[in-house]
Parts: structure tokens; C-alpha cells; sequence
């Protein structure tokens, strides 16, 4: 019998184990799942809800408890110390050793973290918004929170603004870019998106990022001043500029893999140890070219899980990214994104349609050059199929059919499909 | 966490099972055994054939705590309108009870509609629930009573209101009430539910479901999610619609026979007292209802309905389903937390697996919550329906090896 031993029991962790055991009968294989944040998989995706109270916790769980006992699979609520890859064995802050033949790597990540000034003096206050921790934090803190400002203009960055602002908390929100999330979204997206974050009563201020970290004589956060010379004051300070891979505990194991900004693999998301796999947000996958594939959204995570399994059970496994595709919520507003929309060649053109008086707009990136063929979608405010915009990416379909049938890839609820023809349509540079 | 403050306790309190939620609880039931069972005293002691010294102490016994019959017959008589002296068709209990569902309809409904004013599947939903419930269910009834004919729920079919299929009732209704009511309830809703699955009576028609909708909103996510209650419904709501074929089985036999067979007649009698009490008071009214704040709001029409449950059976093999897009899902939960049905839509949604569930009444909330746009509700004429076991959905795949029966 082989043991199976994966570390984390974030999405990529549990879709590994429920992948080897879609395999193996529990008389063949042992699988046991480490963690130290919380004994049941949660999703972490869904923290946002049990904050603003539309959920309990126990409804973050995306299986029933009785489920991992029914599919064999050992839940350890733990730290791994070391690991020794030489003699197949982990060590545990509490259970002592524990040796596997097949061990997953599935930490994922942490919040990153600059030292600001002022920061070594904050004793209360300080909160991230990535963690089961993290959100006890933030609702042990609330009641006594009339002000916060949240630093970080990404998707956790406003997800922790919707909470504050739902709790009747007065929020500022640092965004250092000039627009709101420029990475994945163009000026005239931001600047809607802008909007309805203000329209909720958020003071979001752009271009301005956070300088010092003010505390009161108990060590509570009590203002910040930002680099404009800004004083403003606030009881909770949440840090949201991004994540880095939770592999630090690793560099001082007796063997440390390789490790550069995250856990190097291969396509096989085999590591530099014998029969030590990593998976997720945790991992930086080498191809030999200068920059490794990195990651880090929920469905990479699943992916990344399910071909690591595999790999662990002796299949070939080359990993190959799929198109990019992403979604989220910003208060109100839904995104869809497919494909290249963001640093696209400069030759590109860009579809811009907008529904005038509402927030429903589409950007479809398409090359002149290229027999005008579309390579990439962002979509604001309707529902949309990305199915099948990624297919016509695929298929190399021209902005002409594309535009013909995209009636045919809406996803909106019935009675409530968005009327396209009533857009108006402009062409601009991406 | 809950909000801050007094309203902030409140809101979460009485939504989440609290004391104040509780205390509704009781209060509801306590109304709806004040409304039905009176009458059921000493209709119950007449049934079981008592004596005839009995049944008056039983009567009066109810009388006495008819006191919602009592206060609309001071109403109409305080508004100076004549009541008649047994039963007036205006000044009854029922119009109380009518009034006060209506309201509970139409302020949910607007609320709603408020609410969702982001999504026509729901605002229009909405119209049609506070439409048919005021006009056909409310108005139309009272007007028919007050001007000398039978009153009838155009809104209400068979199995649900059972008594609209009793040969008895029938040969008293005029000719296309009698139409209406047997081709309604054995053609219509099962055609429209093979089209439009049962959506289309149970979370856009239906007066029970339009409660639930409107006013119950606030607590649909109390539902029970677990496999236990999934397998009680099967048998439950199963179990209730042979129930209700018997009786109305029962009362068409024995109407059939007539004197022929009085045994069979006191039988019928019996049973049909029996499906009134048991099965309308106390299931779709007292337990339908009252169960709001504590059970979440689909309590009769999930494990009891039998009307659901014929609907349940044609939408199993009809066009309606609920589609998933594929690997979109981030297993949040939110379509799980909200469906009044306690289906485990998350479990189908994480698999990419689209899917059609007997209980699902279309009522279009996991869709609308889910942040990600993953579900959306649709007839397809090519449905492709994979309903699986919850066991399966459970084992997530893996299965025992084969086990060696004994031929």
C-alpha cells in the first residue's frame, strides 16, 4: 500500500486527494491531508460571505464532513516542521514523524508584506484578508472600527472593502495605479469600475499609496498617512497587495527542494526531490525559459491538483497552461475575461462596446495583421459563456464572426439577456 | 458576523433561528390551528360518528374558539354591510386569512422586486406570483361568493387542491369550472411541466410557493442540506402522492357505487376528513408555514406537496434543467446556502456537471447569487440529464469492487 501524503488542504490539495482516490481503493493507497489552518477544506473564495453574514462557517465547506471519512481520506490538523526527502519523512510541531512514499506540496500563499514605517509599533489593526485567521481577525476587530483603509487595488483588496462598507465602516481604499487594476483591466473598465466603488460610498483614491502607520498608546492603529502627506484616520488597516508562495518553512528543511520566488517544478510538477510534488498557488512552474508559469487563482489551483495527482500515480503529465480565463465581482458588477486583453502587441485593435446608462460594457481584442483574429475577451456587467469565447479564440475566428454570434455566447438569466444590438460600438487602440 | 446594533441583533436573530424566530414560529402555528381547527371539531366528531349529544359539545367547543370567524362577521357588521346569519360568503375567516396572505405576497413581492430589480427573470417572476395570487386566488373567489356562485381558485389544480377533483364537488360546479379543473389538473400542468419544468406552477403560479418567495425570503437558506433530509423527502413527498391518489381514488369509488356501498361511503367520508386535517390544515397550512423562520420556506412543498411531487416526476424527464458552465465554479457555496429546496447545487456545480433535480422548483436564486454567473436555468430540447445519487456525489467517484452475489 502506498501512503499519499499531501501538505495544505486548499482546493489544489483536495482535488489531488480526491483524484487519487477516484484511482485507488483506500486498501491501496493511504491518503493523508496536512494542514495547520483548519481541519475541513474551505473556500477560501467564500471568506467574503461569512463575513458580510450571508453565510455560517460551516457553509464555506464545499463537501460534508462525513465525506472524507466515507473516501478514506485522514485529515491532520498540523504543522510540518522538516522534511526529509532522503528518508521519506515529516516531521510535525505536534505528531511526530510521519513517513510517505509519494508527498504533494500544496501550501499556496501568503499575503505579501512590505515593512511600512510605523509598522514595528502596531500591536492591533492590522489585518490581511486571505486566511480562516484572517477573517476571525477582521470580525474580532469590526466592532470596534468606526474608519478603515484597505491598501491594494486587486480582487481581495475590494472584496475586504465590500465587508467594511457592509458593516457601515467608513473605508478608504489605496490604489497606487492611476486606475483600478490595471492588469487585467483596461482605463475605461477602471474608471467604471471606479465609479461603482465610490457610488457604494468608498472613498477610493487612486495614485496614492501608504506611507507610515500611525498607532495610539495601546499599539491600535488610530490613522496612516499616505505619500501625498494625507492623514487619515482608521481603527483597521487591511493589507491586500497581493500574495507570495507559503514555501519559507521549506529553505530550512534537512532537504530543502529548489526553490526560487515559489517552489520550482516541472511540467510534471515534479520538484528537485525524489518523489516530492508541488501543486498551486505555491509553485513557479520551470520551462526552461526565463520566467516560470506562476498561477495563483482558483482554478489554476484546481488544475493544478488534479495533473499533480496524476503525475504522482505514474502518468505522464506536461503541463501546458490553458487559455487564460478568470472571473469575479466587483459589488455588483460581474467581469468575464478571456484571453489576451492586457500587454497585447501594439499592433492589436480593440471592440469597445458600451450600453449607454449602464454598467455593461465589452472589450474584444482582435489582430489587423493577423486576418483580424480575435485573441482575447473582457467583459463587464453580463454573463457570458467563456466556453465558447475561448473556442472562437482558439478557432481563430475574425472579429467579424465574432461579432456576428456573439449573441450565442451570453449566459444571462432568462428575460435579463443584455441587448447587444442596443450597444454602441467603438473601435480603439487596447 | 452579523451587523452592528439592535437591528443589526434582530435581523440575524430572527433569521438564523433565534429567540425572535422562535417566537414567530409560535405565533404562526398558534394562528393557523386558531383558523383550521375549529371547524375540524366538530366536522371530526360527526365523521366518527358520535353521539349526537357529542357532536353539539364538539361543535360548540369549536365555535367558541372560532374567533377569527367572529371578528369578521363584527367587521361587516360594524362597516354596516349585512351579514347573513350562517355562513356569509364576504364576512368569513377565509377573507381574513386571504387578506393577510395576499399582503404577505405583495409586500415580499415588492420587496423582491427591489431587491433583485438587477434581474428580470425575478421581477417578472415576481409580477406574475403578486398577479395571479390577488386576481385568481384573492379577488376573483371573493366576487364569485358575494354574487351567488360557487367560488373557485382558477390558480389552485388538483392534487393540490384535492377536493377540486371529487366527483361530489364536480357534480355541483357549472360545466367549464368542471373543465377547467380536470383538464387544468391532468393535462396543463403536466404538459407546461415537461416544457418548462415545475417551475412553472410551483415558483410562478402557485400561492404556497408565492408565500415562500415573497415573504419567506428572508429565510430560505435555512433549508436542510443534508443527505438524511434528502432521502426523508423522497419518501415523504412520494408517500403524500399516493396518499392523495387513494383518497381521491377512494371518493370516486364510493360516489360510483353510491348506496350501493354505504361501508365504502363512510370510509370515503373518513379519509377525506382525514386528508383535510392531516394534509391540508396541518401540512400545507400550520407546518407549511409556521415552519418559515425555524425549517426555511419550502417545508411543504419539498417533503409534501403532492402536487410537487407529480410535477417533480414529469420535470425528471422533461426539457427543464440547470446548466453549469464548466470549470467556473470557485465552490463558494452561496447557490447551496439559498436554495430553498436544499438541493446541494455547489456538489453539481464543482463537478461541471449540469443537472436536473425533481425537487429544483426554479425559483433562479443559485443563479442569481453565484458570483461567478456559473448557473443559469433553461429548457433545452436536447436535455441531457445526469442526476446523480448523492452517494455518489458523496465518494466523489471511487466505488467498492464489485461484491460477488450468491445466485
Amino acid at each position: 500500500m502506498q501512503h499519499f501524503v499531501i501538505i495544505g488542504n486548499g482546493v489544489a490539495g483536495i482535488e489531488a486527494a480526491h483524484t487519487i482516490r477516484e484511482r485507488h481503493l483506500p486498501k491501496h493507497a493511504r491518503i493523508t491531508v496536512i494542514s495547520k489552518e483548519t481541519e475541513y477544506f474551505f473556500s477560501r473564495t467564500a471568506l467574503m460571505y461569512a463575513y458580510m453574514n450571508q453565510m455560517e462557517r460551516r457553509d464555506l465547506e464545499p463537501y460534508e464532513r462525513k465525506s472524507y471519512e466515507k473516501q478514506s481520506i485522514d485529515l491532520v490538523l498540523d504543522t510540518v516542521t522538516d522534511l526529509d526527502a532522503n528518508e521519506k519523512t515529516l516531521t510535525l510541531e505536534q505528531g511526530g514523524a510521519l513517513t510517505y512514499d509519494k508527498l504533494l506540496i500544496a501550501t499556496g500563499a501568503k499575503p505579501r508584506h512590505f515593512d511600512f514605517k510605523g509598522f514595528d509599533k502596531v500591536k492591533e489593526g492590522f489585518v490581511n484578508f486571505v486566511s480562516m485567521q484572517d477573517l476571525d481577525e477582521c470580525e474580532r476587530l469590526t466592532p470596534s472600527t468606526k474608519q478603515a483603509v484597505v491598501v491594494g487595488g486587486g480582487l481581495i483588496g475590494i472584496e475586504l472593502v465590500e465587508c467594511l462598507n457592509f458593516h457601515g465602516v467608513e473605508t478608504t481604499f489605496l490604489v497606487r495605479e492611476d486606475s483600478y487594476w490595471p492588469v487585467a483591466l483596461a482605463k475605461e473598465e477602471g474608471d467604471i469600475v471606479a465609479e461603482h466603488i465610490r457610488h457604494h460610498g468608498v472613498d477610493l483614491r487612486l495614485a496614492e499609496e501608504l506611507d507610515e502607520i500611525l498607532v495610539d498608546d495601546n499599539g491600535r492603529i488610530r490613522a496612516i498617512t499616505t505619500n501625498k502627506g494625507k492623514e487619515i484616520p482608521c481603527q483597521m488597516l487591511g493589507m491586500c497587495i497581493g500574495v507570495v508562495a507559503s514555501v519559507d518553512w521549506l529553505k530550512g528543511a534537512t532537504t530543502p527542494p529548489e526553490i526560487g520566488r515559489s517552489l520550482s517544478v516541472d511540467r510534471a510538477f515534479k520538484t528537485s526531490l525524489p518523489d516530492v510534488y508541488g501543486a498551486g498557488d505555491c509553485v513557479q512552474i520551470e520551462t526552461g525559459e526565463e520566467r516560470p508559469i506562476v498561477e495563483t487563482i482558483w482554478y489554476s489551483a484546481k488544475r493544478h491538483g488534479r495533473l499533480a495527482a496524476l503525475s504522482m500515480m505514474g502518468d505522464h503529465v506536461h503541463y501546458e497552461p490553458p487559455l487564460f480565463y478568470n472571473s469575479s465581482k466587483f459589488f455588483e458588477i460581474e467581469y468575464t475575461t478571456v484571453g489576451d486583453v492586457i500587454r497585447v502587441p501594439e499592433t492589436a485593435r480593440a471592440m469597445w462596446r458600451e450600453l449607454p446608462g449602464k454598467q455593461i460594457t465589452q472589450r474584444i481584442v482582435y489582430l489587423p495583421e493577423e486576418g483580424d483574429r480575435v485573441i482575447g475577451f473582457n467583459m463587464l456587467g453580463s454573463r457570458w459563456n467563456h466556453r465558447l469565447l475561448e473556442r472562437w479564440i482558439r478557432e481563430r475566428r475574425s472579429i467579424a464572426f465574432v461579432k456576428e454570434h456573439l449573441g450565442s455566447a451570453q449566459f444571462d438569466v432568462e428575460f435579463g439577456r443584455a441587448p447587444l444590438e442596443k450597444m454602441k460600438e467603438t473601435e480603439v487602440a487596447p | 458576523m452579523r451587523e452592528q446594533g439592535k437591528l443589526g441583533w434582530f435581523k440575524h436573530d430572527i433569521t438564523h433561528r433565534g429567540i425572535t424566530a422562535w417566537l414567530l414560529f409560535a405565533i404562526l402555528l398558534l394562528f393557523y390551528f386558531i383558523l383550521y381547527f375549529p371547524d375540524k371539531i366538530g366536522e371530526g366528531a360527526q365523521v366518527f360518528g358520535a353521539s349526537k349529544e357529542t357532536v353539539n359539545w364538539a361543535r360548540e367547543l369549536g365555535g367558541s374558539l372560532n374567533i377569527f370567524e367572529d371578528f369578521m362577521r363584527w367587521l361587516g357588521a360594524a362597516l354596516g354591510f349585512t351579514v347573513k346569519k350562517w355562513w356569509d360568503p364576504v364576512w368569513n375567516k377565509w377573507t381574513l386569512y386571504g387578506t393577510l396572505y395576499t399582503g404577505g405576497i405583495v409586500g415580499g413581492g415588492i420587496y423582491m422586486i427591489r431587491k433583485y430589480s438587477h434581474n428580470r427573470y425575478q421581477i417578472i417572476r415576481m409580477i406574475a406570483i403578486m398577479v395571479t395570487q390577488t386576481i385568481f386566488a384573492f379577488s376573483l373567489p371573493i366576487m364569485l361568493g358575494a354574487t351567488g356562485h360557487k367560488d373557485y381558485y382558477f390558480s389552485y389544480f388538483w392534487p393540490l387542491k384535492i377536493e377540486y377533483l371529487y366527483p361530489e364537488n364536480l357534480a355541483n360546479m357549472p360545466l367549464f369550472m368542471v373543465l377547467y379543473g380536470v383538464f387544468g389538473g391532468l393535462l396543463l400542468v403536466p404538459i407546461l411541466g415537461a416544457f418548462f419544468g415545475k417551475r412553472w406552477y410551483c415558483a410562478w403560479i402557485c400561492g404556497c410557493g408565492g408565500l415562500a418567495n415573497t415573504f419567506g425570503e428572508p429565510w430560505r437558506q435555512l433549508s436542510n442540506k443534508s443527505q438524511a433530509a434528502w432521502t426523508f423527502e423522497k419518501y415523504s413527498i412520494h408517500t403524500m402522492l399516493v396518499i392523495a391518489l387513494a383518497t381521491t381514488g377512494i371518493a370516486a369509488a364510493s360516489f360510483a357505487l353510491g348506496d350501493k356501498s354505504p361501508g365504502l361511503q363512510q370510509t370515503a367520508t373518513i379519509v377525506k376528513y382525514l386528508y383535510g386535517v392531516f394534509g391540508v390544515a396541518l401540512l400545507s397550512g400550520a407546518v407549511g408555514v409556521a415552519f418559515y423562520p425555524i425549517g426555511g420556506t419550502r417545508v411543504w412543498c419539498r417533503f409534501f406537496c403532492p402536487m410537487a411531487a407529480l410535477l417533480g416526476l414529469v420535470q425528471k424527464f422533461g426539457r427543464y434543467r440547470i446548466t453549469v458552465k464548466r470549470n467556473m465554479c470557485i465552490s463558494c457555496g452561496m447557490c447551496s446556502k439559498y436554495c430553498e429546496m436544499g438541493i446541494d447545487v455547489r456538489a453539481y456545480a464543482q463537478r461541471n456537471q449540469s443537472f436536473v433535480r425533481a425537487s429544483c422548483v426554479g425559483c433562479g436564486l443559485c443563479a442569481e447569487v453565484c458570483p461567478r454567473g456559473v448557473l443559469r436555468l433553461e429548457n433545452k430540447a436536447d436535455p441531457d440529464p445526469q442526476e446523480l445519487t448523492m452517494n455518489k456525489l458523496l465518494t466523489q467517484g471511487y466505488k467498492e469492487e464489485p461484491q460477488r452475489k450468491a445466485v
